[in-house]
């Protein structure tokens, strides 16, 4: 269990570094509110791995939870954009 | 369940999920404009987790056993990624287009900026003419 999470752990990273160097090298504001929200659920599978290795039982309630919240994210990402006009 | 299948079936969920999301993430170089990339961005959230959720909620079955509450919380998992990351795409979009980012000069036809030939785009919102002053008094 501990090496097939550990490569999941390895990939996720790797996302989440490649996201970050494409927020650097971004140019409008708007790829760069996309960008987060994917560095987002990309942190929520890291969460989710590190919880099953160790041995967590509130695995699932973290992923629900997170699902739940991460739209807030996003809207006030797409408030901010506009300026507070919907 | 023993070891070898809830390992064999983290592996392929996990794996296949956390793949989905680099391949997203590298997908994000290229394209060229805010719109692609949110439109690239929806295997990530529509496959890539619930993939995860499906590897986390194979480990709780592993561990703890079944039970109602576990598969609940992972289908409303599944569900809330699959439609809240929609409606988050779509205000996020409609964000981006009303804010005025830049749209890659290949796109053609672009509808969001000029309307097609023939169509009929009147403001409705638009100020009315001032009316000709009449002989009232």
């Amino acid at each position: 269990m501990i090496i097939v999470v550990s490569i999941c752990s390895i990939i996720l990273a790797a996302a989440v570094i490649v996201g970050l160097v494409r927020v650097l090298t971004a140019k409008d504001l708007g790829s760069r509110a996309v960008i987060s929200d994917l560095m987002y659920f990309s942190a929520i599978g890291m969460l989710t791995m590190f919880g099953i290795t160790v041995s967590s039982s509130i695995v699932l309630d973290a992923i629900f939870l997170s699902s739940m919240v991460g739209i807030l994210a996003t809207i006030a990402l797409s408030r901010i954009l506009t300026r507070g006009l919907r | 369940m023993n070891d070898a299948v809830a390992i064999t079936l983290v592996g392929v969920f996990g794996i296949t999920g956390s793949l989905l999301m680099l391949f997203s993430a590298i997908a994000m170089f290229r394209v060229r404009d805010a719109l692609s990339r949110i439109n690239v961005f929806s295997p990530a959230t529509g496959l890539g987790m619930p993939l995860i959720v499906a590897a986390a909620y194979v480990y709780d079955l592993h561990a703890e056993g079944f039970s109602w509450g576990s598969l609940l919380m992972a289908v409303v998992a599944v569900l809330c990624l699959i439609i809240v990351s929609s409606v988050g795409s779509n205000t996020l979009s409609r964000a981006s287009v009303l804010s005025g980012q830049p749209v890659y000069r290949k796109t053609v036809p672009n509808r969001l900026a000029s309307p097609p030939a023939g169509a009929v785009d009147e403001d409705p919102d638009a100020p009315k003419e001032p009316e000709e002053p009449t002989g009232r008094s």
